[in-house]
């Protein structure tokens, strides 16, 4: 399989090796492109920082905590409401954000003094919260303040508080994943094991690599509260920072981006021989065979049969409405890391859309091995969707799966995305056709039979479907064995 | 009843009004033509940048990093920043000017880039690329200084002190605008052409605001030229619109050229425009035409429907850049508002010896308070805990949480003002400006009445 020079990247040979073209029949593992290298210096990037990859990535979607960073302003700036990781407690990670203000004078003589007087600062702010995680960035790692014990001064005096530490500077790595990796070991070293929760339910898992992007913790969480599973700690979206100092205490790790929090599963199966289940909540076929998966595990499958019947039954004919709608329309991918081969089959599989490319920023080669992608990678002018924030999420669950589908619909028939098209100075205008909708233009090219169909439908969510989840209350299911200590 | 200007008391910052010095340099340098800045430092500092213009203009901007990773940060990177120069001039063959802008890690590592700039320029320029025009310029914007204020101001001094070249006489006015948007230099361009004077604009951002053309994509990309640069130095005079983002430059003109400057005020409401044309008709000997005139008495008589009846006693509260906040305060005076606080987000230490501040403190009638290296909890620890309040906020989108949990109405001004739509393409200085922000203002308020069915039947008849 040839490895594809973009024109771009003639005049930078080491860069060949980043994009391969697959062709028919062709076995993707005999050529993977390289990712996860440094980056070449001149490059206009999409990366990030490592700092970011632990602090705006992993640490922020924490929902009940100050999280402050220690440098210059600039960096608590940059990663301060630029994700949608939102939370059921109005939000409070998302809306505030704290910054040691380190100027020249602290550069020169230290900063731990100003760090100090920062936390009280803080704690002092918001008196009802007493969590804190703590950055460091590219300037406080470089003029060696001790953060850790900076934290411990304020943890002995301050015994109602805890502070979690992650030294992750923003150059400690090639791009965001370091960050990743970081503050996973770091969780686990400094507070894993250090709050014993209250366990209700016979099967209990960390829900593992979920940062709730427009509310997808949410709605998976969901899913596990009716099969009687109880949820101890979510690393991190809409996580509370003490369930996940309980993480050791869990039967199972269920873990949905490998990518960025595959380390800390792995390291709990070491050191407390939790099992890691892996499981993907964007699609019907992969979300159910993930429940089912989870089912199993516990011998609860018919708990999950019957969530996944209810939920197809309500939510496929929705889908395949889409679906008839989006058959051959070329798309291009732009997740984060792991997701992506998954997408693309997915997506193929149940929207009936074609994926032309997909593209990494901070993947790395493992992550080119875990799926096939169909088609020749080429970028083309095609409507653009943000998979890493999505449009009206969220996408993960049955709902969530059809509101992806209608946001592909929607990009891909716009009357606007036609119009953008046409050359006033040179095309032919036609006077007859006073406006277009979607609709018009999507049901050109599909059959009588699927456009007088009784059984598909358009979406019928509502445009906030979270606020019913957070009002649900859920069947209850008595604990049958006893506790056992771990 | 008086003006204070104090301090913020904390020492930290919660929820911060402006980002840190590089990303000012890189605003500025997006507004040169065939110029691509290199960021020294690592990419966090580029990538979330650009994703902060993206955020506002809703359009891409190309901005590169030297990728600063742990091996450069031990044992220095200046090879680094060589690589990428080279690298960019490979990819970009129209790429002319090269700022090279560093950020607090490579201050602090101490690397050389001035020595790099010199290096580059003996070897690797005549070397690789003879005969290709190719200006390297270091920008030192570390991030534990100022703020992205005034690495705008440092940046523009730095492009203009590294073009600027006496020659003839252009018969031309450089216009300094400061941290604006594209409607603005549109307002500003219209207003000078009313008056019949050619101008330099830094920067030409208007394209900023760019097309979806049915043959592509075009780029968002400023257009001051080279030559617009160097002929700085050559101009009738310089007008420096804000103090703090450019006015170091207009002085640099005139004490290295000779070129006359005035400094401010911001022209944002009648008052301030009136000087502004003013301070042009000064410089250039051009009078200020009925056209002028009759476009002013719009603007007053739309202020008029407004102020008394819906404007008076309004209690405002203001954050971001300071001549930003500054220019609101005296424009919400004029329409009978009173503005209780302004929150400056830096701590230069001039503001306190600003003549408009100094006004301020001298001549306001109500309660006031002004404070310096402000953050938003300023703001909203006073709303929350405090007491204070307020009918109307005027700010960026950093702080739309204040208004949004505390129900106060707010007008999104300012940089970013990325949850509103369109808001770049929209004045806020000049006469246009002035009914621009008033009738934000007004629509928003009586928005507000309805919502909260606060006497919301008022409106009935008007």
């Amino acid at each position: 399989m040839p490895y594809h020079e973009f024109e771009c990247s003639k005049c930078i040979p080491e860069r060949k090796k980043h994009a391969v073209i697959k062709g028919p029949g062709e076995d993707l593992t005999s050529a993977l492109p390289l990712g996860y290298l440094n980056t070449i210096p001149g490059s206009i990037s999409e990366r990030g920082c490592a700092y970011c990859g632990a602090k705006h990535v992993i640490g922020t979607p924490m929902k009940d905590v100050i999280h402050m960073s220690h440098g210059p302003v600039g960096c608590t700036y940059d990663t301060w409401q630029t994700k949608r990781y939102i939370s059921d407690n109005d939000n409070f990670q998302l809306k505030y954000t704290y910054a040691t203000d380190m100027k020249e004078k602290h550069v020169i003589f230290g900063a731990e003094k100003l760090l100090k007087q920062n936390i009280i600062e803080a704690f002092k702010a918001f008196p009802n919260i007493k969590r804190m995680t703590l950055y460091q960035t590219c300037a406080s790692a470089l003029i060696g303040d001790d953060i850790n014990a900076i934290a411990q001064e304020v943890m002995d005096e301050m015994p109602e508080v805890d502070i979690f530490v992650c030294n992750s500077p923003g150059f400690g790595g090639p791009s965001q994943s370091g960050g990743h990796h970081k503050i996973n070991i770091a969780w686990i070293n400094q507070k894993v094991g250090n709050v014993e929760p209250k366990i209700t339910s016979d099967y209990v898992i960390n829900y593992v690599g979920e940062y709730n992007i427009q509310g997808d913790q949410e709605v998976m969480i969901d899913y596990f509260k009716r099969m009687g599973i109880q949820v101890l700690s979510t690393f991190t979206g809409n996580g509370s920072y003490d369930d996940l100092r309980a993480m050791h205490r869990a039967h199972l790790n269920v873990l949905e981006c490998a990518r960025s929090a595959e380390y800390i599963c792995n390291e709990l199966r070491v050191r407390y021989g939790t099992p890691r289940l892996d499981i993907d909540g964007f699609g019907f076929g992969p979300l159910s065979d993930s429940l089912r998966k989870v089912g199993l595990f516990f011998g609860i499958e018919d708990r999950a049969q019957a969530i996944i019947d209810e939920e197809t039954a309500r939510w496929k004919p929705e889908l395949d409405w889409y679906k008839e709608r989006l058959q051959g329309k070329k798309v291009c991918l732009w997740p984060g890391g792991s997701k992506l081969w998954h997408w693309a089959h997915v997506i193929h599989e149940e929207m009936g859309v074609e994926v032309v490319s997909v593209y990494t920023k901070f993947g790395h080669q493992g992550d080119m091995e875990k799926g096939i992608s169909r088609e020749v990678a080429k970028k083309l002018r095609v409507p653009y969707l943000n998979a890493h924030a999505y449009h009206n999420g969220p996408w993960k669950g049955y709902e969530g799966w059809v509101r992806f589908a209608r946001d592909i619909y929607n990009a891909i028939y716009s009357p606007i995305h036609q119009l953008a098209f046409v050359d006033i100075s040179k095309d032919e205008i036609a006077t007859d056709t006073k406006f277009v909708t979607q609709k018009i233009l999507s049901d050109g090219n599909v059959s009588e039979e699927v456009k007088s169909s009784n059984e598909l439908r358009e979406y019928t969510g509502k445009y906030d479907n979270l606020t019913t989840i957070r009002e649900k209350t859920y069947p209850e299911y008595p604990l049958q064995k006893k506790l056992s200590v771990v | 009843m008086h003006c204070a200007v104090k301090e913020k008391e904390r020492a930290g910052v919660i929820n911060p009004i402006l980002t840190c010095q590089p990303c000012g340099a890189q605003y500025a340098s997006i507004g040169i033509e065939d110029c691509i800045g290199i960021v020294h430092g690592g990419q966090g500092c580029v990538m979330f940048v650009r994703l902060l213009f993206s955020q506002h203009f809703k359009e891409s901007f190309d901005i590169a990093s030297s990728s600063l990773h742990e091996d450069g940060a031990v044992f220095g990177a200046t090879h680094r920043v060589e690589e990428a120069v080279d690298v960019l001039l490979m990819r970009y063959p129209d790429v002319k000017v090269i700022p090279i802008i560093t950020t607090c890690s490579t201050e602090v590592i101490g690397d050389d880039i001035d020595g790099v700039v010199l290096k580059l320029n003996n070897e690797l320029l005549p070397e690789k690329y003879a005969g290709r025009e190719v200006h390297l310029i270091p920008v030192h914007t570390p991030s534990f200084k100022g703020s992205m204020v005034s690495g705008y101001d440092v940046a523009v001094k730095d492009f203009v002190s590294y073009f600027a070249k006496k020659g003839e006489p252009n018969g031309k006015l450089n216009l300094i605008t400061g941290w604006v948007n594209p409607g603005d230099v549109a307002a500003l361009k219209h207003l000078l052409a009313q008056m019949q004077v050619e101008a330099t604009v830094l920067f030409e951002i208007e394209d900023f605001d760019s097309p979806l053309m049915p043959s592509g994509r075009e780029v968002s990309h400023g257009s001051t030229t080279i030559e617009d640069l160097r002929g700085t130095a050559n101009a009738l005079g310089t007008i420096a619109l804000n103090r703090y983002e450019g006015g170091q430059t207009a002085e640099y003109l005139e004490s290295e050229f000779e070129v006359p400057a005035i400094i401010g005020p911001t022209p944002i409401g009648i008052r301030n425009t009136d000087i502004f044309l003013q301070s042009v008709k000064k410089m250039t000997g051009k009078e200020i035409p009925q056209s002028l005139v009759r476009e002013r008495g719009i603007a007053i008589d739309a202020l008029t429907d407004l102020t008394h009846m819906f404007f008076a006693d309004k209690k405002v509260a203001i954050y971001g850049n300071a001549d930003l906040v500054i220019g609101l305060a005296e424009f919400c005076i004029d329409l009978e508002m009173k503005p209780v606080l302004l929150l400056l987000g830096d701590d230069n230490t001039k503001y306190p010896n600003d003549p408009r501040i100094k006004a301020l403190e001298e001549k306001v009638d109500f309660n006031m308070e002004i404070i310096m290296n402000a953050d938003l909890w300023e703001l909203e620890n006073r709303i929350k805990n405090e007491g204070l309040e307020l009918d109307l906020i005027l700010g960026h989108s950093k702080g739309r949480f204040v208004s949004i949990d505390n129900n106060i109405p707010m007008v999104r001004v300012g940089f970013p003002t990325y949850d509103r739509a369109g808001l770049y393409r929209h004045p806020v200085v000049g006469y246009q400006g002035a009914v621009w922000l008033a009738e934000q203002m007004a629509n928003t308020l009586f928005t507000d009445m309805e919502y909260k069915k606060n006497k919301e039947w008022i409106l009935n008849v008007w």
